[in-house]
């Protein structure tokens, strides 16, 4: 058995080009990452990115349909195994959803009264665009996906992309048939968030671990904080609706909390891109946007995307001219 | 077969690492999630770069290393000329270390890429924690470089009999 590269030395490949090529290209990188730092946002690297990603979607697409199928193979045989516990797990969930749509159907029942009533603007509904999942950043300190829909389906940059469980990340770059979505773990994710039961507002950052924290500054009543309440999005700056679910506190330290996060990156294969229009205070006659999705309904039962806030928060984003706000 | 046959042939074989390089790239960009996201994707563009660059620099010229870390750049979103820099490095110490490696027992070879892989984690981690202004979690990164270096020499043997039997085709 003979070593590669032994005794053919001299006929081993082409000659070997000087360094000078070497050199070159090593100097241009230097210098592109240089100015790549100094101007992220430039137009020109976005514009190079969305390209990239434009001409790369249709073969990330091909290379996705055999790795989806895979992965339902592999998934049929493991749920096999895990069949008694998922069993037990779901009968579980399938009792609490039942008490949860008790309630659903009361406040539908009170929601339907209050309409009769006339005196009722539903808030402005979010739109969804359902795309699927065909990349995925699979480097260490980026952590990002690449989905089907892009500027053609009507997504645009910083609209909220959510999954089957939760809030996944916001749009970054767009092109015409792909978009980007920087995942909520990424160092460069801030998601302003709102913690249920505590009634503190804060900032999801991203720490390139699997589980975001909330800085918790002293005027944000961090003490109230405790393990296990609800993170949802808060709407503060209007670019996120309000009351997406992010996660569950998991863990606090002195100044941050530990965001257990409900997507599960994972497992994330459709998506929808939530189109949110801020509602605009200043205008007189606010008209809610009329229903006409024009998304195709992959998913019969859809979650809902836009959960009822508690009202007494409900001030930071309030739907125009609504009346039984003011409590 | 004609003339311009046999040169297309020639030519489809001359790019076959830097194919490989970019095949390697779009698996990066791919949501393969081995084992259900257990497993971290290698990083195959380091493994083409590395080994091309030692046996025959001439098939992998520093044009292509460069596009192949371009191409990662900008499908995964970060900083652009990270990549680039990164394997040209790798490039560069392959080439300087050609005599000493060449004709080496693979393990040897092998102990060279996993020194490689670390010295390219080092620059990563430093770099990344420098733009971000914290010190970043190593482990992910540990993990994705362990799992390359793991995967190794099963890629050595299969770029090996590829390089052997279709590339240069003595």
């Amino acid at each position: 058995m003979d070593v590669l590269g032994h005794d053919r030395r001299e006929v081993f490949g082409l000659k070997a080009n000087s360094h000078t090529g070497l050199l070159l290209f090593s100097l241009v990188s230097l210098i592109l990452l240089l100015s790549s730092l100094y101007a992220a946002e430039a137009s020109v690297f976005k514009k190079a990115r969305e390209t990239a990603m434009e001409t790369a979607a249709p073969v990330l697409a091909l290379f996705a349909g055999p790795i989806g199928w895979v992965h339902d193979r592999v998934g049929d045989v493991s749920d096999y195994f895990r069949v008694l516990e998922e069993n037990k797990a779901l009968r579980e969930e399938n009792a609490a959803l039942r008490q949860w749509e008790d309630e659903a159907r009361s406040l539908r029942a009170v929601i339907s009264a209050l309409e009769e009533l006339d005196a009722y603007n539903a808030p402005p509904a979010a739109k969804p665009i359902n795309a699927f999942v065909i990349g995925e950043a699979n480097e260490a300190y980026a952590h990002s996906m690449i989905v089907n829909a892009g500027a053609k389906d009507g997504a645009e940059v910083g609209f909220a992309a959510v999954d089957e469980r939760g809030m996944i990340g916001r749009i970054v770059d767009v092109a015409p048939n792909a978009s980007r979505i920087l995942l909520l773990n990424d160092i460069q994710s801030r998601i302003p968030v709102f913690v249920e039961g505590s009634y503190v507002e804060g900032l999801l950052v991203g720490r390139s671990t699997s589980n975001p924290t909330i800085a918790i500054t002293m005027l944000a009543n961090g003490d109230r904080i405790e393990p296990g309440q609800r993170v949802v999005t808060s709407g503060a700056g209007g670019v996120l609706p309000r009351g997406l679910t992010v996660g569950v506190i998991s863990k606090l330290t002195e100044k941050e909390a530990i965001v257990e996060l409900s997507a599960d990156y994972a497992r994330t294969r459709l998506v929808r891109i939530i189109d949110y229009d801020f509602p605009q205070v200043d205008e007189a006659t606010p008209e809610p946007v009329d229903e006409s999705v024009s998304a195709p309904t992959t998913e019969d039962a859809a979650p809902p995307l836009t959960a009822t806030a508690p009202a007494a928060q409900a001030a930071a984003t309030p739907p125009p001219a609504d009346p039984d706000e003011g409590d | 077969m004609g003339a311009r046959a046999e040169n297309l042939a020639r030519m489809a074989r001359a790019a076959t690492p830097t194919l490989l390089g970019v095949f390697g790239a779009l698996l990066l960009a791919a949501p393969l999630r081995l084992f259900e996201g257990a497993v971290a994707t290698p990083l195959l563009p380091l493994v083409v770069v590395y080994f091309w660059s030692l046996y025959s620099p001439g098939h992998l010229p520093a044009a292509s290393v460069f596009f192949v870390g371009l191409l990662q750049d900008l499908l995964s979103g970060g900083p652009l000329g990270l990549w680039p820099a990164v394997y040209l490095a790798v490039q560069y110490v392959a080439i300087s270390q050609q005599s000493y490696f060449l004709g080496r027992e693979t393990h040897v070879v092998w102990m060279g890429f996993a020194v490689a892989a670390a010295s390219v984690s080092l620059i990563l981690w430093l770099f990344m924690s420098l733009m971000s202004a914290t010190l970043l979690p190593v482990g992910g990164l540990a993990y994705q470089m362990l799992t390359t270096i793991a995967v190794y020499p099963l890629f050595a043997v299969v770029f090996g009999n590829l390089h052997r039997r279709v590339i240069i085709e003595v």
